[in-house]
C-alpha cells in the first residue's frame, strides 16, 4: 500500500472520528436500537447434537440416510440395559415387565419397544408352529421359567441384542419416531377419514421434518425419569445408544457454554484491568464485545442456525477475538491522553493511528475463519460463516461505538507513580527484546529454522480421528453405559447396508438370500484395528428362524431354503404370523433388504474404510445388478471424518492464500508480503508438529486450529509490520524502528495475545475431552505467534535490510 | 283437561326420546354382533397393500366361510402371486371367548400342513393393516360402550359408539386401547371404525366404502384400513371382494385339513 493511499485512509479515519465525536448521542442511540431489535430474536436459538447435524442436508451421505430412515425408521435406538445376578428370575422378570409397560405407555415419540417381554418367539413343536411372544405365557413356577430360559438362550436372535451371553444383562430396545410431531395439531381424530375415502392415498405429499433434537431430549428425559425409579442393586439400569449420546452431549454443551462465557468474561476483564488500570478500560471493551456477541447470536437465531458441538466455542471465541481491536485503540488513546492531550484530540489520534490496522487485522481474522464457510462438515461451515461475521460485527462496533462511548464519559490523564514504573519495566523489556532480535538476528533465524524442521517432522506423523462418543469423559454415565454395552452386548452403534434388487419380490431369489447369509458370516468376522463387528441382523435371520420352526425346530434346518417358492411362502407365513418385524428388514415390495451391523463405538477413521469394504463385499456376493447403499449413523460418522479432512485441506489453502494476498496488499510489496507470512506460518507448523509428537489426533476441533490461528497470528504481524514500516520511514534505522514498534504497539500485542491465549485455554475446562486439546493447542500457537513477531519478525527485517544495503553497496 | 295436558307432556318428554334413542350402546353392539352376516359364503378377495410411498402389492385370495353353530370356519387359498399360489389357511373361530382360535396353514413348497398356535389377535392379518381381532367378532362383555353421537356416513345415519376395553388383557390381545365404531341405524352394520393402537401412538381407520345387499345379506365389498401416525399415513390396505355368494352348498369336508392340503 503506498504512502499516499495510507495517508488518505488515515485522514479518512480522522474525519470519521471527528464526526462520531460530534454526534455521539445519535450514534449511541442508533447502535442500542439496533442491538435491541436484533436481541429480540435470541429466543429462537436452538441446539442440535445429532450425528446427522454434522453433515449438510444435501450431502449425498445424508440423502442416502434420509432415504433409509424414510423406509426403515431411525437406526439409532435407545437402549435400556438392566443387569442382575440372573435375568431369569421371576421377580426380576415381573419388574422388567412393569418397566417395559411403563416405558411403552409413557415415553413420547416412541415408535416401537422390544424386550424379552414381547420378543418374537417362533418355534416348531411336532406338527405345530408356535408363534408367540417369549413371555406371553407368564411362567408361574421354576419349571416353566427354566423352559423360557432355555428358549431364550437357544435363540440366536436374542444373543447380544436382548440378552447378554451370560444372561446377567437384558436390554429394552426403544425405537423412536422418525418424523417430528411439530405441526401436528391436536384436531379431531375423526377427521382422519376425509382423506381416507377420497380416492387413492395421497403419495407422501407432505414433507415431514425428521424428529428434532428437542423431541429427542423430551424422549430421553422421560426414559431417564422412569428407568431411574427402577434402578437398584438387583436391577441395575444403564441407558445408552445414539439418542442418549445426543442427549448427554447437549447437556454438557450447555454447561460448557455457560462456563466458557463466564471464564472468557473474567479473563478479559482481568487482562484489561492489568493493562489499563481504569474502570473505563475494562467496561468499554467488554461492552463492545458483549454487544457484538449478542448481535452475532441474534443473526444466528434469525438465520435458523442451531448450536452444534463445534459451534459451542463461538460465544467465548468471539469475545476473546473481538476485544483485540478495542485494546489497540484504547492503548493509543490512553497513552495520548496521558501525554496531556485533550479527549477529542486523543480519540481522533487513536483512530487515525489504529483505524487501518484494526480494519486489516479484523479482515485477516475474518478471512481465516471464512475459509471454513465452504466446509462439507455443516457445523464447521456454520462456524466459518458466523465467526467471520462476528469478527466483522465486532469491528463495526469497535470503530463506531468505542469512540462514541469515549466521547460521552469523562476521562482524564492519571498521575500515578506505579504506572510509570510499570511502564518503565515493560519498556525496558521491549527494548531488550528489540536489541536482542536485531543484533543476534542470525541466532534467532538459526533457532527458528531448527524449530521449524522439528515441527515439520512432527507434522508428518499426525493422525486423524473423529470419535464424538469418546469426547465424553469416562466419568459420565452415558460413557459408562456405552462402554458396558460395547463389552457386554457387542455395541449399540449401527452401520446399515441396503440391498436394492430393483425388482418387486427380488428378495425371493435364493441367490440373494443365500448371498446375504454368507455375508452375515463374512461381515461378523471383519476386524480392522480397533474396529470389530458385534452382530448382524437381516431378513436372513427371519427366514432361518421360520424354516427351522416349520421343520420341527430341528437345528439342521436353521438355514435358508434353496427353493424360490418356499422362500416366498415362508415370507408369507411370517407376515401372517402376526409379527410386524418384517417391515424392519425389507420394504413392502420385497425389493430391498436391510442388513444391520451392530458394533461398538469406534474411531470414524475406520468407519469410512468399512463402508468402502462393505460395498465391495456385498457386490462380490450378490453380483453387480443389485444396488448397494451403506448408511446408518456410523456411515455418517465415517463420512464426517473424510469430509473434515477434505474441508480442512481446502480451508487451510484458502486461508493461507487469502491472507498472503492481504499482506501483500497491506505491505504494498510482494516480497515483504511473502516474508511477513513466515512468522505466521511457523507457529502453525509448530503446533501441528506438537500434535504429531504428542500423538494428539487431528479431530473435528483440532483441525480448526490452523485456519483460526493463522487469522489471529497475522494480527500481531500486521501491527508489527505496519508500525515498523512507519518508523523505518521516519528513522531509516532497522533497530530503531523495531524498538519504536515494540514500545508503542508491543504492549497491545502482548495484551491481546495474552487475552487470546487464555481465552483459548478456557476450553481446557471443558467437560468434553477433545476441547481440552483444542484450547491448549490454539493457546500454544497464539503464544508462538507472539514470540515469532517479537523475535523472528525483527530478525527477518534486520536480515532483509542488511541484504538490501549490501546489494546497494555493490 | 289440565291432567290430559300434563299426561301429554309427560309422554312427550319420556316416551318420544326413548324411541329416538331407545337402545343403549350395549344393545346396539349386541345387534351388530347378532346381525346376519351370511353363511356358506364364497368370495374372491383382492388384497392391495399400499405403503407410505404409494407402492402397491396385490394378492388374490379365494375365501370360503361356513357357520358351525355359533363358531365360524374359514378356508382361504392364495391364487396370486404365483410364488405363493395354493398356500392355504384354515381357521376355526370359536364363539366361546376363552377358547383360542385354531389355525392351520399349508405351504405347497414345503408339502405339509402345520397347525399354528397363537393366542394373540393383535398381529397383522396376512401382512395387512387389518389384524385378526378386526376379522373376528368381539367379546362384548370385555368392553364398556357409550354412545358419543349420531353421524351420517355416506348418507346413512349411524351411531358413534365408543368402546373401551375393561381389562389390560383385552388391550394386549386386540392391540387397541380404545375404539370408536360407526354403526348404521338401519342395518346395524359397523361401517367405520377408529382404532387406537396400544403401541407407538398409531391410529387406524377402518372404512367400509362399498356396501352391497347380496343374497339378502349386507356385505362390504370394499373395505380399507389405514394406519396413521401424527396424521401421516404409514400404510394402507384395501380389500375388494368379487363373486360374493352366500348360501352355497359347502360341506364340512371343505373345511378340513385334507382339503387344505389339496389346494383349490
Amino acid at each position: 500500500m503506498d504512502i499516499e493511499l495510507r495517508q488518505k485512509i488515515e485522514d479518512g479515519f480522522e474525519h470519521f472520528a471527528h464526526l462520531i465525536y460530534c454526534n455521539h448521542w445519535k450514534v449511541l442511540f442508533l447502535v442500542f436500537i439496533l442491538v435491541i431489535g436484533l436481541a429480540s430474536q435470541l429466543s429462537r436459538l436452538t441446539m442440535d447434537t445429532s450425528t446427522e447435524g454434522f453433515l449438510h442436508a444435501d450431502d449425498p451421505a445424508m440423502t442416502a440416510y434420509d432415504r433409509f430412515r424414510n423406509q426403515f425408521g431411525r437406526d439409532g435406538v435407545l437402549v435400556v440395559a438392566v443387569t442382575a445376578a440372573d435375568v431369569f428370575d421371576l421377580e426380576f422378570l415381573a419388574r422388567l415387565k412393569q418397566l417395559h409397560e411403563e416405558l411403552r405407555d409413557n415415553v413420547p415419540y416412541l415408535d416401537d419397544i422390544t424386550s424379552l417381554i414381547n420378543a418374537r418367539n417362533t418355534r416348531g413343536e411336532a406338527s405345530t408352529l408356535i408363534v408367540e411372544d417369549l413371555l406371553e405365557q407368564w411362567p408361574e413356577d421354576a419349571h416353566a421359567l427354566a423352559a423360557v430360559k432355555q428358549r431364550a438362550i437357544s435363540n440366536p436372535l436374542y444373543r447380544d441384542l436382548l440378552l447378554s451371553g451370560d444372561t446377567t444383562t437384558t436390554v429394552i430396545v426403544i425405537k423412536t419416531d422418525v418424523y417430528s410431531s411439530i405441526g401436528v395439531e391436536t384436531e379431531e381424530v375423526m377427521d382422519g377419514f376425509d382423506d381416507v375415502f377420497e380416492g387413492d392415498m395421497e403419495v407422501a405429499s407432505v414433507e415431514r421434518e425428521f424428529i428434532t433434537d428437542a423431541e429427542n431430549n423430551e424422549l430421553v428425559d422421560a426414559v431417564h425419569r422412569i428407568a431411574e425409579r427402577y434402578n437398584g442393586p438387583d436391577f441395575q439400569v444403564r441407558i445408552g445408544g445414539g439418542p442418549e449420546v445426543m442427549y448427554m452431549l447437549k447437556q454438557t454443551m450447555q454447561t460448557n457454554m455457560t462456563r466458557f462465557i463466564r471464564l472468557a468474561l473474567a479473563t478479559i476483564a482481568v487482562a484489561l484491568f492489568i493493562m489499563f488500570r481504569r474502570i473505563s478500560g475494562v467496561v468499554l471493551p467488554l461492552l463492545v464485545v458483549i454487544l457484538s456477541l449478542v448481535s452475532t447470536l441474534s443473526v444466528m437465531a434469525i438465520a435458523g442456525i442451531a448450536f452444534k458441538l463445534p459451534t459451542q466455542i463461538l460465544p467465548s471465541f468471539l469475545m476473546a477475538v473481538g476485544v483485540g481491536a478495542s485494546v489497540h485503540v484504547l492503548a493509543i488513546f490512553f497513552s495520548h491522553l496521558q501525554q496531556g492531550n485533550g479527549k477529542e484530540e486523543s480519540i481522533v489520534y487513536a483512530m487515525r493511528h489504529s483505524g487501518l490496522a484494526i480494519v486489516m487485522t479484523s479482515l485477516t481474522t475474518a478471512a481465516g475463519l471464512a475459509s471454513f464457510a465452504g466446509a462439507e462438515v455443516a457445523p464447521i461451515s456454520d462456524l466459518g460463516i458466523l465467526a467471520s461475521s462476528g469478527v466483522l460485527i465486532s469491528l463495526f462496533f469497535t470503530i463506531l461505538l468505542l469512540p462514541a462511548l469515549l466521547s460521552v464519559i469523562p476521562l482524564k490523564a492519571k498521575r500515578s507513580v506505579s504506572a510509570g514504573r510499570r511502564h518503565e519495566r515493560m519498556d525496558r523489556m521491549a527494548i531488550g527484546i528489540a536489541n536482542f532480535a536485531t543484533s543476534r538476528y542470525k541466532l534467532v533465524l538459526a533457532l527458528s529454522s531448527i524449530i521449524l524442521v522439528i515441527g515439520i517432522l512432527g507434522a508428518m506423523q499426525v493422525r486423524f480421528s473423529h470419535e464424538p462418543y469418546k469426547w465424553m469423559p469416562e466419568s459420565m454415565s452415558v460413557r459408562q453405559a456405552g462402554d458396558f454395552l460395547d463389552q457386554k452386548m457387542g455395541g449399540a452403534s449401527m452401520v446399515e447396508v441396503i440391498v436394492d434388487t430393483g425388482k418387486e419380490n427380488g428378495l425371493y431369489n435364493p441367490k440373494i438370500i443365500k448371498g446375504l447369509e454368507r455375508l452375515k458370516h463374512e461381515v461378523e468376522q471383519i476386524k480392522d484395528g480397533p474396529l470389530i463387528i458385534g452382530k448382524t441382523l437381516s431378513v436372513v435371520d427371519i427366514i432361518k428362524e421360520t424354516n427351522r420352526a416349520l421343520n420341527e425346530n430341528r437345528q439342521a434346518f436353521y438355514t435358508v431354503p434353496d427353493n424360490h417358492a418356499l422362500i416366498a411362502q415362508e415370507f408369507l407365513l411370517f407376515e401372517n404370523s402376526g409379527s410386524d418385524d418384517l417391515e424392519d428388514f425389507v420394504d413392502s415390495q420385497f425389493s430391498k433388504a436391510r442388513f444391520t451391523i451392530k458394533m461398538p463405538w469406534t474411531d470414524s477413521i475406520y468407519l469410512d474404510r468399512l463402508s468402502v469394504d462393505l460395498e465391495k463385499r456385498f457386490h462380490q456376493q450378490l453380483g453387480h445388478d443389485v444396488e448397494i447403499t451403506v448408511t446408518g449413523i456410523n456411515a455418517l460418522l465415517g463420512r464426517t471424518m473424510t469430509a473434515t479432512i477434505y474441508s480442512m485441506t481446502r480451508s487451510y489453502v484458502i486461508a493461507v492464500v487469502v491472507i498472503t494476498l492481504m499482506m501483500i496488499l497491506l505491505m504494498g510489496d510482494l516480497r515483504m508480503g511473502l516474508i511477513s507470512m513466515i512468522p505466521n506460518l511457523i507457529p502453525i507448523i509448530l503446533t501441528v508438529g506438537v500434535m504429531g509428537w504428542l500423538d494428539l489426533p487431528m479431530d473435528l476441533f483440532t483441525i480448526l486450529i490452523g485456519s483460526i490461528a493463522i487469522g489471529l497470528a497475522v494480527d500481531d504481524t500486521i501491527h508489527f509490520m505496519y508500525n515498523f514500516r512507519r518508523y523505518y520511514g521516519e528513522t531509516g534505522d532497522v533497530a530503531d524502528a523495531v524498538r519504536h514498534t515494540l514500545l508503542t504497539s508491543g504492549r497491545a500485542m502482548l495484551v491481546t495475545s495474552i487475552v487470546l491465549c487464555i481465552g483459548f485455554c478456557i476450553y481446557m475446562f471443558s467437560i468434553l475431552t477433545n476441547l481440552f486439546n483444542f484450547g491448549l493447542l490454539t493457546g500454544f500457537s497464539i503464544a508462538m505467534a507472539l514470540l515469532a513477531d517479537f523475535f523472528l519478525a525483527p530478525a527477518l527485517m534486520t536480515l532483509i535490510y542488511k541484504l538490501d544495503a549490501a546489494a546497494v553497496k555493490e | 283437561m289440565r291432567y290430559m295436558l300434563l299426561l301429554c307432556m309427560t309422554l312427550m318428554t319420556t316416551v318420544l326420546p326413548l324411541q329416538a334413542a331407545d337402545l343403549t350402546a350395549r344393545q346396539i353392539m349386541e345387534r351388530a354382533d347378532d346381525r346376519d352376516d351370511g353363511d356358506n359364503g364364497v368370495s374372491d378377495m383382492v388384497m392391495t397393500l399400499i405403503d407410505k410411498n404409494g407402492n402397491k402389492r396385490a394378492r388374490k385370495i379365494r375365501n370360503y366361510t361356513k357357520d358351525k353353530g355359533k363358531d365360524k370356519q374359514r378356508i382361504m387359498f392364495f391364487m396370486m402371486p404365483a410364488d405363493v399360489k395354493d398356500t392355504g389357511f384354515l381357521t376355526y373361530d370359536y364363539d366361546e371367548y376363552s377358547k383360542d382360535d385354531d389355525q392351520w396353514l399349508y405351504l405347497p413348497a414345503l408339502g405339509k400342513s402345520k397347525r399354528i398356535a397363537s393366542s394373540d389377535k393383535s398381529g397383522s392379518f396376512m401382512g395387512s393393516d387389518f389384524n385378526y381381532s378386526d376379522m373376528t367378532s368381539k367379546n362384548l362383555d370385555a368392553y364398556d360402550f357409550r354412545i358419543l353421537n349420531e353421524k351420517k356416513v355416506r348418507g346413512a345415519k349411524t351411531w358413534m359408539i365408543e368402546a373401551i376395553p375393561k381389562t389390560k388383557e383385552e388391550i394386549e390381545e386386540t392391540g387397541y386401547t380404545k375404539s370408536v365404531l360407526f354403526v348404521r341405524q338401519d342395518n346395524y352394520m359397523i361401517v367405520r371404525g377408529v382404532l387406537w393402537v396400544n403401541e407407538g401412538g398409531r391410529i387406524k381407520y377402518m372404512d367400509s366404502q362399498k356396501i352391497e345387499l347380496i343374497d339378502g345379506i349386507w356385505f362390504a365389498t370394499k373395505r380399507t384400513m389405514t394406519t396413521k401416525k401424527n396424521k401421516k399415513t404409514q400404510h394402507k390396505t384395501e380389500l375388494n371382494f368379487y363373486n360374493v355368494k352366500f348360501n352355497q352348498a359347502l360341506d364340512q369336508e371343505m373345511f378340513s385339513l385334507r382339503r387344505l392340503e389339496k389346494g383349490l
